[in-house]
């Protein structure tokens, strides 16, 4: 990601979600089932497609979980729009390196989004929407992890 | 909704310096009342995805004062709409929205307070802590012709920072700039400042 300059502030977005990841994870009620965590997801994907995924996974989450979660609670409503703002953000920078063809996008990428799609249609919208948010630190542990290793290849 | 005879807060402003982010209107006046005001905020992704959707602001979702301090709604580096309402018991005025969407990244960024003091030989700073959003660039160089200036990036404001040892009789000077990653932008330098060592200086 460091070769598209995002300035990618995780530490406050990961603060975000660890104030809400309790009442998030409460309402999943499909315990035994996961969206990103499958194997053949963001954990197959090599060095070379993270900035693909993370565009993707960016869309995932701006495009479809945002707008299917439907939140009462005012306080977790301004979380989930802090995430949800910044993911912005990140998406039209992600969006601006593609242009500039700095950000690959190769058929590993495709298939592995295509998965994450794919469990969440396995899913009734609410659920899927909350499930979702729910394992919002499966991808951001994989964005950190990424940064770190290229910036230290 | 109440009926909403109460006059609209008018002239929505933003403030914002060193990434604090104050609103401010003109207050609405009820002769013997108190008025209240109510304000709410979107996100470019509220109001690109869920226009329907605006957020009670964390910090003013009721208050007395002409103005609300939305630094903690204002999170990210996009362009965020706020509008305000005044509110006399169950009576609501209509909102009034900022005209223009504000982003962060246009905040005022000025150099930081900045303490330059002498530790027997050793050059310390103590920068104005700014929050966590704040690196520093701090600059230094011994006063003299041709001297080289050596550039330093402090992580955090509050901590004293040791910069050099000196030696005696030299003059040591400091600037420094805020850096925001955040936004990807930074402070002009502040004005230099400058200690002298006393005691001679050494025979070369």
């Amino acid at each position: 990601l460091r070769r598209c300059q995002v300035s990618v502030d995780t530490r406050h977005i990961e603060e975000s979600f660890q104030e809400i990841k309790r009442a998030i994870q409460a309402k999943d009620i499909f315990q035994n089932v996961t969206i990103l965590s499958t194997s053949e997801a963001l954990q197959s994907i090599k060095p070379s497609d993270v900035c693909c995924m993370t565009k993707n996974v960016l869309a995932f989450y701006v495009d479809r979980v945002f707008k299917d979660h439907q939140e009462p609670n005012p306080r977790v409503l301004r979380k989930i729009s802090s995430i949800a703002n910044s993911f912005l953000y990140m998406q039209k920078a992600l969006q601006r390196c593609q242009e500039q063809k700095r950000c690959h996008c190769r058929q590993e990428a495709t298939n592995a989004t295509k998965i994450i799609h794919d469990n969440y249609d396995q899913l009734e919208v609410r659920s899927a929407a909350v499930k979702s948010l729910g394992e919002l630190d499966v991808f951001l542990a994989w964005i950190d992890k990424n940064n770190q290793e290229t910036s230290t290849a | 909704d109440g009926v909403a005879i109460l006059p609209a807060p008018q002239n929505l402003s933003v403030h914002s310096v060193n990434m604090k982010h104050l609103l401010t209107w003109s207050p609405v006046t009820v002769p013997g009342e108190t008025v209240y005001y109510s304000v709410e905020y979107q996100g470019e992704y509220e109001s690109l995805y869920t226009s329907h959707i605006w957020i009670p602001s964390g910090c003013c979702a009721l208050t007395a004062g002409p103005e609300c301090d939305v630094t903690d709604d204002i999170t990210a580096t996009v362009p965020y709409s706020l509008r305000v309402r005044a509110a006399l018991g169950p009576q609501t005025s209509a909102w009034s929205t900022l005209k223009h969407p504000f982003n962060r990244n246009s905040t005022i960024l000025t150099p930081p307070r900045m303490e330059v003091t002498r530790d027997g030989f050793h050059l310390v700073i103590e920068l104005e802590d700014l929050g966590p959003h704040f690196e520093f660039l701090v600059a230094y160089w011994r006063r003299e012709p041709g001297a080289k200036e050596h550039v330093k990036v402090v992580r955090s404001g509050g901590i004293p920072e040791h910069l050099e040892t000196m030696e005696p009789g030299a003059t040591y000077c400091v600037k420094v700039q805020t850096l925001v990653k955040a936004i990807g932008r930074h402070s002009d330098f502040s004005q230099a400042e400058c200690v002298e060592v006393q005691g001679e200086a050494l025979p070369l």
